[in-house]
């Protein structure tokens, strides 16, 4: 029971937290059509047609089916250098932090010691 | 008594620790969408909520703990490591809305079908990169944690377990 109250309360919270982000965004006017905008002029981009049809795709942009711009762009072991850069990035953080840190609280541990 | 309660808390700890690193294989996988296809990446994404309320959960002690304690006395880490929990929880709300927003696989799978839109896909991919660093400077913060539970519960149980092997062999 104990849990389940828990789990409401962070539900609830990440419900919360949804409602104003989505009211911010819309009020905001951030979240736009699908247009492309360059220099005042925009160009129509339909988001698919019918149902069985293909959306519209530019010339000489005929990807893969089911790969395109979020899709799976990389093959091979294409996946291990993304996994690299985001493992890079947290640990030149915890290099920064963590370590600097564990030689100061050695440095007052050796001072203590008598 | 005294050892019930170390135990538990070993127990919930061994927890933690395996949570945790879930959570960070997940991260990495959902991270580069463009590597696992984007229908793992949105469901694992939608799994991640789960996973998160478990993270949660586990550390609810400690978050009650510090909530009431915030205005008072409070060690400074405490209180950086407070704020920066809240930040990754409502940046981790944003990834999570702005994704729902932008779905390609798993909403229309089930049914569900948004209007999408530029603004939502900006904050989504903002928002990932922002969730990296701050996941950085926590998992820096917790860097002794870390440490001391991997020693303890993978690296300790293992050397263990070889040492059992080769003396079952030497007297053998």
């Amino acid at each position: 029971m104990k849990t389940l109250g828990r789990i409401f309360i962070i539900l609830f919270a990440f419900v919360l937290l949804s409602g104003l982000m989505v009211a911010a965004v819309n009020a905001a006017g951030i979240n736009q059509p699908n247009f492309n905008s360059e220099g005042g002029r925009t160009e129509f981009r339909p988001q698919g047609g019918e149902e069985g049809e293909f959306p519209f795709r530019p010339e000489g942009d005929h990807e893969e089916e089911g790969r395109g711009e979020r899709g799976g762009g990389r093959g091979g072991f294409g996946w291990i250098f993304g996994a690299v850069k985001n493992v890079g990035v947290i640990a030149v953080l915890v290099t920064l932090i963590a370590w600097p840190r564990s030689i100061s609280k050695n440095k007052k541990r050796t001072a203590a010691a008598p | 008594m005294t050892e019930e309660v170390s135990k538990n808390t070993s127990s919930q700890t061994r927890s933690k620790l395996w949570v945790d690193i879930l959570i960070f294989i997940a991260f990495l996988v959902t991270m580069d969408p463009r590597s696992s296809g984007l229908a793992i990446h949105e469901w694992l994404s939608l799994s991640m909520l789960a996973a998160m309320t478990v993270h949660l959960l586990l550390n609810w002690d400690w978050i009650i703990q510090i909530t009431t304690r915030f205005f008072g006395k409070l060690g400074g880490l405490n209180r950086v490591n407070y704020i920066l929990n809240w930040l990754l929880f409502v940046d981790g709300t944003l990834i999570m809305i702005s994704g729902i927003m932008i779905s390609e696989s798993a909403l229309p799978l089930m049914g569900i079908h948004l209007p999408q839109g530029f603004g939502w896909r900006r904050l989504h991919d903002m928002s990932a990169n922002l969730f990296l660093l701050m996941l950085g400077i926590h998992t820096a913060l917790h860097w002794n944690w870390i440490l001391n539970s991997i020693n303890r519960y993978v690296i300790q149980p293992v050397v263990r377990l070889f040492a059992a092997g080769t003396k079952k062999d030497a007297s053998a």
